[in-house]
């Protein structure tokens, strides 16, 4: 298993944001579904080992990120794209993904092959020596996604990776994502439920800090059947079911 | 280009040559020398020395980061230098510390340096670079100094007097920067404690220069920047991942 979490809570003074949260999950993409505040920003920060869980277990790739050598080793071996990607308006989108390759301490000598295939895979070619401060908001998430796998991670953390991109790159979003979840464990943050249907072989919903479902995307579905549940799609139904349910299940408790 | 992610099909009708020719590997190599960015002689040698490319570049494209704190630098020793030549008084060496502190305090810190979630994901520990851009700070600020000195004549001898209240003043100024998380803060901070440090060794001596130049404030300041070290330190790590 690629990440194992066991009970991992995360506190930010008095709001709870993750609470006894379990997972484990290896290679192959994993959706985080859930509505706002429902603490998957949270968790995939503590996933990226920005910032520490208050209390809980986690091991990444084999690794306990509390130590410093094993969390250094991990970092090599993880791609983050943030919810809000900081970028430095005066990079070229060539160098703003070579400097995270050269912080990700990848071989100098491999670089400049692993940025232009990087750069290729987000369909970003064309504007690669073009500023950051002149690409649209779409573009900018592309350019995100290419330093998240500049490194071939075997790890990848994703928050919303599709915020800002047309229907059609999502499309082919959704097409490389299932690529890379051949080889690595992805982790997506989203609220796009058709992106987990289309990519997705395994979902969490999350709702105020807890994990309230875990399954297949067909098992989401099925949770949405003859429920009543309000949603345009099976899946969507699904979700709004589950979230209804855990809902009233905390209320009566 | 290609209008989708896929690997493969990079360029419409690059897939036209000759079968046994992968033309996307062939592009990719291109692609991948046209793109590099080549570094220069300091890059090539900070790497050496520090024994990191990404620690290199670090230093080198910090100063690109933030040319409005150039500017800002290069103005205000240039306000202590022509205050120098004009009262005859070495005023530059009170100008240079705070120079320093607000330099560093807008080097650093969440909402200043914009990639500052990313690079906490990163191998290269964001502290390590933090310390590179502290590095730059004091190696232009030293520089514009030497160069304001010589024009008031005190050149060396003054510029060297300054480092030490400079470390002391930038110290406390990250410390105040890391614990509060806004570099606005910290500079104040810093900022503030130098004013408050000329003075009042201005009204103990009478000596508006006394404050870089009194051997007998060399201890204090240095402890005042190991104070704001260790704090930096502190408030910057990443406590064990577990409980």
């Amino acid at each position: 298993m690629n990440v194992e979490i066991e009970g991992v809570t995360r506190r930010f003074s008095r709001a709870q944001a993750v609470d006894g949260v379990s997972l484990q999950t290896g290679a192959g993409v994993f959706g985080l579904l859930g509505p706002n505040g429902a603490g998957k920003t949270t968790l995939l920060r503590m996933l990226a080992t920005v910032i520490p869980p208050t209390s809980g277990r986690i091991q990444l790739l084999g690794r306990d990120p509390g130590g410093y050598g094993p969390r250094r080793e991990i970092r090599r071996r993880l791609g983050y794209l943030p919810q809000n990607l900081g970028y430095y308006p005066g990079f070229t989108v060539a160098e703003f993904v070579e400097y995270f390759a050269l912080l990700k301490e990848m071989p100098p000598g491999q670089i400049p092959k692993a940025v232009a295939t990087a750069i290729e895979r987000v369909d970003l070619g064309g504007r690669a020596r073009a500023k950051l401060r002149t690409l649209s908001g779409g573009m900018l998430r592309r350019a995100g996604i290419a330093q998240a796998i500049v490194n071939e991670p075997e790890l990848l953390l994703l928050d919303e990776p599709t915020a800002g991109l047309d229907p059609e790159q999502r499309v082919a979003f959704r097409g490389l994502l299932r690529e890379l979840g051949e080889r690595a464990t992805v982790i997506v943050s989203t609220h796009l439920v058709e992106d987990v249907g289309a990519a997705c072989s395994e979902v969490a919903l999350m709702d105020a800090g807890r994990i309230v479902f875990q399954g297949s995307p067909d098992e989401l579905i099925a949770c949405g059947e003859g429920s009543g549940a309000s949603g345009d799609a099976p899946l969507e139904r699904g979700y709004s079911a589950v979230l209804r349910q855990a809902r009233f299940a905390k209320e009566v408790a | 280009m290609s209008s989708t992610f896929e690997p493969g099909s990079l360029e419409p009708g690059r897939d036209q040559g000759p079968p046994d020719v992968d033309l996307d590997r062939v592009w990719l190599g291109v692609a991948a020398q046209v793109w590099r960015r080549r570094p220069g002689l300091v890059e090539r040698l900070a790497a050496a020395a520090l024994r990191s490319p990404g620690l290199a570049r670090a230093l080198v494209t910090t100063a690109s980061l933030l040319p409005g704190w150039i500017i800002a630098s290069s103005i205000v020793l240039a306000a202590g230098a022509l205050a120098t030549l004009g009262t005859g008084a070495s005023l530059v060496p009170l100008f240079a510390p705070a120079v320093a502190a607000a330099g560093i305090a807008y080097a650093y810190g969440p909402g200043i340096d914009p990639a500052w979630e990313l690079a906490q994901s990163m191998a290269v520990s964001y502290r390590m670079v933090l310390l590179v851009r502290v590095l730059v700070v004091f190696a232009l600020d030293a520089a514009m100094g030497l160069v304001a000195s010589a024009a008031s004549g005190t050149a060396a001898a003054v510029t060297f007097g300054w480092l030490i209240p400079m470390t002391a003043v930038s110290g406390l100024a990250l410390a105040a920067a890391t614990v509060t998380r806004s570099a606005t803060i910290g500079a104040a901070v810093g900022l503030t404690a130098w004013a408050c440090t000329v003075v009042s060794v201005y009204t103990e001596s009478g000596q508006l220069a006394t404050a870089v130049v009194s051997s007998s404030l060399v201890l204090p300041y240095l402890a005042v920047a190991a104070v704001g070290g260790t704090i930096a330190w502190f408030a910057t790590r990443i406590p064990r991942g577990t409980s």
